[in-house]
């Protein structure tokens, strides 16, 4: 377990901007687990990740396509495990590959699937507030997220929770 | 007898119309982000090329890896598909065996050998025969180092075809003048070779079933989620 930093979004486009902000310190074979229950606002972040990682097209669940795949400023990923039982489901998506070809990967459910990924990666869980508010703790696993924290905190510092 | 062949377990894409009389149109292409999407339309494009009605197709034959999920998945489904649409039999190769008969005018024992990603190979042995090869074993998974080790233990000459070989070959290079290593021109299994491959078995219709044309994994995975960490809530 790694560093925690925990932001507060009053509403859903703040959820998009927390994740916008983040997505500045994202590269290329990046893992972002999303974790929180339904409707915690998990395709939201990662719609505002896409946007400013340079997508155009709209951002839709991957729940029932398992996979969605963009293309902005890099080759982006977005998984959903959760209508999956077995690791090798989650491997015919090709999920190594993607890695290798150096795509951002936003998995949601991610973080029963941990022994997939790559030593460093990013978990983001998104827990339900008052109204459309929502808590977003942000942990880096790994150098790789180690050596980017201070980056990270300045990113967020706008939204950064006492 | 036309058949068309389709190759999508490494990152060249390779797609190929012939018959017994031989190769009527064939395209290689190597794969980028998302290339995965050239398939369909290449096939569209060399039937056109060739032309030749998808309805005087008798066959499709696909490679069914080992290899990279992304592409075999697009590969086999586009496969399956027309197969089913065209209402035609559909035959699956092992890409390493079509790998091994593109070099096959050769007295050398052959090692296809593709790259696994994650440090690893996927590759078997094969000896040359009258008309084509004969696999000596399994298909196998493991690193370049294991993969020297065993061709040591071999008191023979070895052909090293495929995208495997050339990515890892400083350390198969140990091996010194026991090895050659075939060129970059022909380090992925090729459509063309598919497609010579399968004609035989559709003229002695010995097609797959449809359900069993699912791709080679060698390296598979057991394992079951690990949901019972967590409540999938709903």
């Amino acid at each position: 377990m790694g560093a925690t930093l925990r932001v507060l979004a009053p509403t859903g486009e703040d959820t998009r901007a927390v994740a916008a902000a983040i997505a500045q310190a994202l590269g290329p074979g990046d893992v972002v687990a999303l974790t929180g229950e339904l409707g915690a606002g998990k395709t939201t972040f990662v719609q505002g990740a896409a946007r400013a990682l340079g997508v155009a097209d709209p951002v839709a669940s991957p729940t029932f396509v398992l996979m969605r795949q963009y293309r902005g400023t890099l080759p982006i990923a977005h998984v959903d495990v959760y209508r999956l039982n077995r690791i090798q489901e989650v491997l015919d998506l090709g999920f190594e590959e993607l890695l290798d070809e150096g795509w951002v990967v936003f998995v949601e459910w991610g973080d029963v699937v941990d022994a997939l990924f790559p030593g460093s990666y990013l978990e983001v869980e998104l827990a339900v507030g008052p109204d459309e508010s929502r808590e977003i703790r942000v942990t880096g696993h790994g150098p790789v997220w180690l050596a980017r924290w201070e980056r990270l905190e300045g990113l967020l510092g706008e939204w950064r929770a006492a | 007898m036309i058949v068309l062949g389709i190759e999508t377990s490494t990152p060249q894409t390779s797609v190929a119309i012939g018959s017994e009389q031989g190769i009527l149109a064939a395209t290689r292409v190597a794969r980028t982000h998302g290339g995965d999407e050239v398939v369909a339309p290449t096939v569209r494009h060399l039937l056109d090329l060739a032309g030749v009605e998808p309805s005087r197709l008798s066959g499709v034959a696909v490679g069914l890896g080992p290899g990279l999920f992304t592409g075999m998945r697009v590969g086999i489904a586009t496969g399956r598909g027309l197969a089913q649409v065209l209402r035609i039999p559909i035959v699956g190769m092992a890409s390493l065996d079509v790998l091994a008969f593109g070099v096959r005018y050769t007295r050398r024992l052959i090692c296809a050998v593709v790259d696994a990603r994650r440090g690893e190979v996927f590759h078997a042995f094969y000896r040359p025969m009258h008309g084509g090869v004969a696999r000596e074993g399994t298909y196998q998974v493991g690193t370049a180092e294991r993969l020297v080790g065993e061709i040591e233990a071999r008191p023979e000459e070895v052909l090293l075809v495929g995208n495997g070989a050339l990515v890892y070959r400083r350390v198969l290079e140990e091996l010194g003048s026991q090895v050659e290593f075939v060129s970059a021109g022909h380090a992925f299994p090729d459509a063309a070779a598919l497609v010579e491959l399968a004609v035989p078995r559709f003229v002695r219709e010995e097609a797959d079933r449809p359900v069993d044309v699912v791709p080679y994994y060698v390296r598979k995975s057991d394992a079951e989620i690990a949901w019972d960490r967590r409540a999938r809530s709903a």
